[in-house]
């Protein structure tokens, strides 16, 4: 299996060492940026292509990491040629686009694969089995908190720039709002409020959003865009009718290094890491390869990431309006 | 005033034995006994506690006490306040003030009018922690603040029916508790809550088929712009090592501060005890209050929570429990 990486930033780099765990190979990588490009293509040991075309032509399936505001346009390109996506989340930038790249990628009767890699991480895979068996009951309170720093402050980078990423709720929120759909089940309804809905060039973002699901189970969901560098926190909590599962802030990190000497230096950009014998985007991507390779079901299913996209759209709309919105009614333009 | 007469009206709250010990430990203030609209209740705590019995509220008030705790079921405050407040004494009550803005707003008008003090029990305005968290805020250390992220979550008060019962209680999980976090909040900001929406369900202790909510989140829009959610829902279970949380995540430009007001406890583990439990060692805050009530009859100055803080904190509750039935925002 020959991978094509479209993207050669933070998340193409990430996905390029996945796929090295697993039997593909990673055979191009195109972005318009060509250094890195070239950087990134060199290390793995890829052609480096002039053109997304060029990609295509070459490979079997086409990994899309890219800016999210070309995530459609791509992914159209290279589902048109017969090619396997996997999009890195979200799906894309406007419902619009989501919904053609379903229709496109059934068309063309080739995999559309998203990567909600939250679905694989250890912690969040286990409550969700559990819940699945039945260990607590119904589930009655969800409770989700995601938060870093700005990233890429101050710069001109497309995901500090709200109409190509969606910001803060498109970007980092939609992790939780699929995991609580995976977890709790449909969505009815959002009410959402945040900083940058009311204040678009607030220097940081910071989001509350509830979530109505049919099955009567509510989630709170929190995402920031605002804390100190290099800080980034999850929470998770599910309380049911017969239990409760908690995952606090730092509460699943087993290794903390304090040296006199610290680096000042941050990153642009973090991923939350706890110390694993393998790396969540490993575990993702030998699901990925077991999809397209051996038909293994996936762990999150084009439908599912195009509902995903609906609920963080519809926090995004009910932020502006000020109203609870409900994802099922969106229209194409909702953005 | 250089010693305080106080009586205790109901013995319904779970908190009314906390507010004694608090009393005792004054030497200015002599605790007259305490009556119970429910005669058998307030027998058995008078002689719990050691304290003369009366057989009505009319009898306890007759004593004229200079101030009386109490401790009734959240529907019946009113009324006990006005009793109270013709009788001419001080008046310290349990929160939530009452189980709607207008019923507040009267007993207030009443007790002003009357002459007597009306102050709300919120303890955590007296723990240490959540004065240094608020110094730190007041000082500017965490720039425009963004909002909080608020829990305020508990072990479903089993063993005192009442709290489920919508009639007395005037709601559950989200009357019970959404209050504290509600007044902190207003109280950090210096600024008013202008919009309330609210989800709720009954599935946790569905075992109990509760007429209230047992689930329940609210999200509030300050004047200022912040904003913040409180998560009051009843989701500790009876397994939990303690009876619930206060816990505050505030971020804003300049940073991020975290409160866990409850935090200073150790765990403990027992032969023969299923679980571990959290044996709590901070301050006191209970003791803080009353000595606020005591010393603000004492000095004549007014107590640190004004009957107004009772009233906002009792709106945001009611319009909570409006905006859950209705699934729109209330405005304020």
């Amino acid at each position: 299996m020959r991978v094509g990486i479209v993207g050669a930033g933070f998340m193409g780099e990430t996905h390029a060492r996945a796929w090295a765990a697993t039997p593909a190979r990673v055979a191009a990588i195109y972005s318009p940026r060509e250094e890195p490009t070239r950087k990134l293509a060199q290390q793995v040991g890829a052609s480096a292509c002039p053109s997304l075309q060029e990609l295509i032509d070459r490979v079997d399936v086409v990994d899309v990491c890219a800016p999210t505001d070309q995530h459609a346009a791509i992914g159209l390109q290279a589902a048109e040629a017969g090619r396997h996506l996997l999009m890195e989340k979200p799906l894309a930038r406007r419902l619009r686009e989501g919904q053609e790249l379903l229709r496109a990628c059934e068309r063309a009767g080739v995999h559309l694969l998203v990567g909600h890699v939250l679905r694989f991480f250890p912690e969040y895979a286990a409550a969700q089995a559990s819940v699945a068996r039945g260990d607590i009951g119904d589930v009655a309170m969800l409770r989700l908190t995601r938060g870093s720093f700005q990233p890429w402050a101050g710069t001109a980078h497309w995901l500090t720039d709200e109409s190509r990423s969606g910001g803060l709720i498109l970007d980092l929120m939609i992790h939780d709002f699929d995991y609580a759909q995976w977890v709790a089940g449909p969505v009815e309804s959002v009410h959402a409020r945040s900083v940058r809905s009311r204040e678009a060039d607030a220097p940081g973002d910071y989001c509350l959003a509830l979530l109505q699901h049919r099955s009567g189970a509510i989630s709170h969901v929190e995402g920031a865009w605002a804390y100190p560098q290099p800080l980034f926190r999850t929470a998770l909590e599910i309380a049911g009718s017969e239990g409760l599962i908690e995952q606090p802030v730092e509460s699943g990190a087993p290794l903390h290094i304090r040296l006199a000497q610290q680096d000042a230096e941050g990153a642009d950009i973090v991923a939350p890491t706890s110390p694993l014998a393998e790396d969540p985007f490993v575990t993702q991507m030998r699901n990925v390869h077991d999809v397209l390779a051996a038909g293994a079901a996936p762990r999150c299913s084009a439908a599912e990431a195009l509902t995903a996209l609906r609920i963080a759209l519809a926090a995004r709309e009910s932020a502006r309006c000020g109203w609870p919105v409900r994802p099922d009614e969106l229209d194409g333009e909702a953005e | 005033m250089t010693s305080l007469r106080v009586a205790l009206l109901s013995s319904a709250h779970v908190h009314a034995a906390g507010w004694l010990a608090g009393l005792r430990q004054r030497p200015e203030v002599k605790v007259i006994g305490v009556a119970d609209g429910d005669g058998a209740r307030g027998r058995a705590f008078a002689a719990a506690q050691g304290l003369t019995w009366f057989d009505s509220y009319q009898a306890a008030l007759a004593e004229a006490p200079d101030a009386v705790v109490i401790n009734s079921e959240n529907t019946r405050h009113a009324a006990l306040v006005e009793l109270a407040a013709d009788a001419g004494a001080h008046i310290l009550c349990e929160k939530p003030l009452a189980t709607t803005a207008e019923e507040a707003r009267r007993m207030v008008a009443r007790c002003q009018d009357a002459g007597v003090i009306l102050m709300t029990a919120f303890p955590l305005r007296f723990s240490p922690a959540v004065i240094a968290a608020r110094e730190a805020l007041l000082a500017g250390n965490l720039g425009r603040v963004y909002g909080c992220n608020a829990t305020n979550q508990g072990q479903l008060p089993a063993h005192v029916p009442w709290f489920i019962d919508p009639q007395l209680a005037g709601g559950g999980a989200l009357m019970d508790h959404v209050v504290h976090v509600a007044d902190l909040l207003r109280w950090f900001f210096g600024s008013e809550v202008r919009e309330v929406y609210a989800l709720a369900n009954r599935i946790l202790h569905r075992e109990l088929d509760p007429q209230v909510e047992t689930g329940a989140v609210v999200l509030l829009d300050f004047e200022d712009g912040s904003i913040a959610s409180i998560d009051s829902s009843w989701s500790r279970p009876p397994e939990y090592p303690t009876w619930g949380n206060v816990k505050l995540e505030i971020v804003g430009e300049g940073g991020l501060l975290t409160l866990d007001a409850f935090r200073q406890a150790s765990t403990v583990y027992r032969r023969g005890m299923p679980g571990a439990q959290l044996a709590y060692w901070g301050s006191d805050d209970n003791q803080g209050l009353i000595d606020d009530f005591v010393d603000s009859l004492l000095q004549g100055r007014p107590p640190a929570i004004s009957g107004e803080d009772g009233v906002q904190a009792s709106a945001i509750a009611e319009a909570a429990l409006q905006s859950a039935r209705s699934g729109e925002p209330v405005r304020l």
